[in-house]
């Protein structure tokens, strides 16, 4: 057990290290859009390589923080039935959720997008715009994407199964869910 | 048992989707394996062919590409540097010094600059909470009856959500295959019409129970004369420089919702820079914030795309149109039931579940039906503002909840032990503003040209647009149709969403 501890806690720190370096592509993202924008209104120029890299951005950003959001378990949950039972109740309900919807629906997506980033490899595919980005790379996210989810969902696994048997504190005390949001993550629309 | 359940995919199915959903466990995840799953026993009975689930890469790609969703992101990093650079606080110590002296006044501030608010930011929880630190002590110091000061906060916090650029027009409007711009300028005059229904009240309020709402005694009045006017004028400018760089540019069809977005959220950073307020704690909080909000919201959107993909497959798109167009009453009845439907669903679903579970199920029974989309768009919009503060689940509920006083605590100005307030103050003070609400609904039912009037005069605007830059708006991206084509080719057997869109 201590032994997978210690991979649960090389995967938390890997997903916060991503986490934490990808979220700067929101702010890249906001600047190339706004210059995208304001060299079109005024000097007409427009390019279809730096719109598409606005949305190659976003996308690195949703797919290679979702490992990190699992972390700090901010993936929005109904919990008006869940929030009433015990903590150990509601572990279980993560350990039951991780096996059987987090883990299968992850690795499948991995699995079945592979060979997609693998065919846009192969025929160097690239965007059907002219002057668009060659498109291998933002398809390579999709399965680096769900193989972080899934690896934390891994090391979400084995906090669990050490709180249930005393090894750790609970890993899930701040709860963020429907229920409860605390004041300082204005998540929430 | 084998063919009672090839008879009945489509309604087990849903169970086994509310199931899921209640079981407490991200939704994202429960919905994606909700239809892995029943794709699986799909294909074992021979309903489906293998070739459907093997376009699923292709559908989060679909997602990948979509430009309009980038405006979510933007939207919810320009709020977040508002409300942590300190210009939400400004504006309503302002307003209320301007407003004060009336009665009810501090009740006006918080109604108006909720209404600004939501035109500059469109994120509720920066709203409400802003407006419950800063306003609720003044309120509860002055003597302002607990449940109409918890009640207006949380209204008025909501309008981010009916006023543009509100996201949930925006994913309203991806869902139902319109233009954010169209969603926008629909919402308009019913998102300005809630707040005046909203000052409204609170005008009889003052009427009916003077005591309810004082007016500020003369000490509270830092500001007068003059100087109260520069600071009005001071702390308006920015809030309506960057409504016109957001709203404007997207209203006269010059920039899309997305471009708009990055506008505001790059107009937001420099308005912080010049304030000297932007450091990198605050940066680096903002954006990790939108990059979890982000990814959670994109990946219940994965998660619905692949429950829909096999419901879909399985006709439960039949099923469901079924069931609604032999509702007796045809678009009232229609209406009626969908409206009581999302109500009710509204108390156990959040925002963003209904739209990307319940809206693509709905939207082409309502087309069928002959409904204007965009008029069903805002329609909805407004019947799930009333979830945000329906008692007890109500988001805008929990925010205030979270940073109002809930014992007695020394006034800091005063030095006078106050009352907190209760849980139960927070539920019945928003009671009448969900009536209001559900008034707003039945006024939107009754007269469509209150939304569809906006839109007839954008019209022009708005083909103006796809001649001018036919890299955006209302189906000429380049981006989108390339990937279209793909979809085309990939996946012959599921009837593609996205090909209704244009």
């Amino acid at each position: 057990m201590q032994f997978l501890l210690r991979v649960s806690g090389l995967i938390d720190a890997l997903n916060e290290r991503i986490g934490k370096l990808v979220y700067w592509a929101v702010l890249a993202s906001v600047i190339v859009s706004t210059v995208n924008a304001s060299l079109r209104y005024s000097i007409n120029v427009a390019s279809n390589a730096w719109l598409e890299l606005q949305w190659y951005l976003f996308d690195a950003v949703f797919l290679l923080c979702s490992g990190y959001t699992l972390l700090k378990n901010e993936h929005i949950r109904i919990d008006i039935v869940a929030g009433r039972f015990s903590r150990r109740t509601q572990t279980w309900i993560d350990i039951i959720g991780t096996v059987f919807f987090l883990l299968p629906m992850a690795i499948a997506i991995m699995w079945m997008s592979w060979p997609v980033f693998m065919d846009s490899w192969i025929e160097q595919e690239s965007s059907s715009n002219a002057g668009g980005l060659i498109r291998w790379p933002v398809k390579l996210l999709i399965p680096v994407g769900f193989f972080l989810l899934s690896i934390q969902g891994i090391s979400e696994l084995i906090k669990r199964v050490a709180f249930l048997r005393g090894l750790i504190p609970d890993p899930a005390a701040k709860q963020h869910s429907h229920g409860a949001p605390p004041p300082e993550a204005e998540a929430g629309v | 048992m084998e063919q009672f359940i090839i008879a009945n995919m489509a309604p087990l199915m849903f169970v086994a989707l509310i199931f899921v959903l209640l079981f407490g466990y991200p939704v994202a995840f429960g919905l994606a394996f909700n239809g892995l799953f029943w794709g699986l026993i799909g294909i074992h009975y021979g309903l489906l062919t293998t070739d459907l689930l093997q376009a699923l890469p292709q559908r989060v790609f679909g997602i990948m590409a979509n430009d309009t969703l980038l405006a979510i992101p933007f939207f919810t990093f320009m709020g977040l540097i508002l409300e942590r650079s300190g210009m939400a606080e400004d504006l309503l110590d302002t307003i209320g010094q301007l407003f004060g002296p009336m009665r009810g006044g501090l009740a006006y501030a918080v109604i108006f600059v909720g209404a600004l608010l939501a035109a500059t930011t469109g994120v509720v929880a920066a709203s409400v909470i802003s407006m419950g630190l800063i306003s609720l002590p003044i309120m509860l110091r002055y003597g302002y009856d607990r449940r109409l000061a918890a009640g207006v906060i949380a209204a008025s916090g909501t309008l981010a959500q009916i006023i543009p650029p509100s996201l949930v027009l925006i994913v309203m409007a991806d869902q139902l295959g319109r233009s954010v711009g169209d969603m926008y300028a629909g919402a308009f005059i019913p998102g300005i019409m809630l707040a005046c229904l909203y000052a409204g009240y609170v005008l009889i309020v003052t009427i009916t129970k003077p005591d309810a709402a004082p007016a500020l005694p003369i000490e509270a009045r830092a500001l007068r004369g003059w100087k109260l006017l520069g600071r009005v004028l001071f702390s308006l400018i920015p809030p309506l420089v960057l409504i016109f760089l957001v709203l404007g540019t997207i209203f006269l069809g010059i920039a899309t919702p997305t471009e708009g977005g990055a506008m505001g959220a790059s107009g937001a950073l420099i308005l912080a820079l010049i304030n000297r307020r932007l450091d990198w704690k605050l940066l680096r909080q903002a954006l990790d914030t939108t990059a979890k909000l982000s990814s959670f919201v994109i990946f219940i959107l994965v998660g619905s795309t692949v429950f829909s993909l096999v419901f879909r497959g399985v006709n439960g798109d039949l099923w469901v149109e079924h069931l609604l167009t032999s509702l007796p009453g045809g678009q009232i009845g229609f209406l009626i039931v969908v409206n009581l439907l999302s109500f009710v669903l509204a108390f156990f679903l959040d925002f963003f579940e209904l739209a990307f579970i319940v809206i693509p199920l709905l939207g082409p029974v309502a087309e069928k039906l002959g409904i204007n989309l965009i008029w069903f768009g805002v329609l909805l919009g407004v019947n799930m503002q009333t979830s945000f503060m329906h008692p007890p689940f109500g988001f805008a509920l929990f925010y205030l909840r979270s940073v109002a006083p809930d014992r007695e605590f020394i006034d800091k100005i005063t030095g006078k032990l106050t009352k907190g307030v209760t849980t139960a103050q927070i539920y019945w003070g928003a009671i009448p503003f969900v009536v209001i609400q559900l008034i707003m609904v039945a006024l939107v039912i009754l007269f469509p040209q209150m939304v569809l009037h906006s839109l007839e005069t954008t019209n022009v605007d708005i083909n103006k647009i796809q001649i001018e830059m036919p890299a955006d708006e209302g189906g000429g991206n380049p981006s989108e149709s390339d990937i279209e084509k793909e979809m085309e080719q990939d996946m012959p057997t599921a009837p593609s969403d996205d090909n209704q869109r244009k």
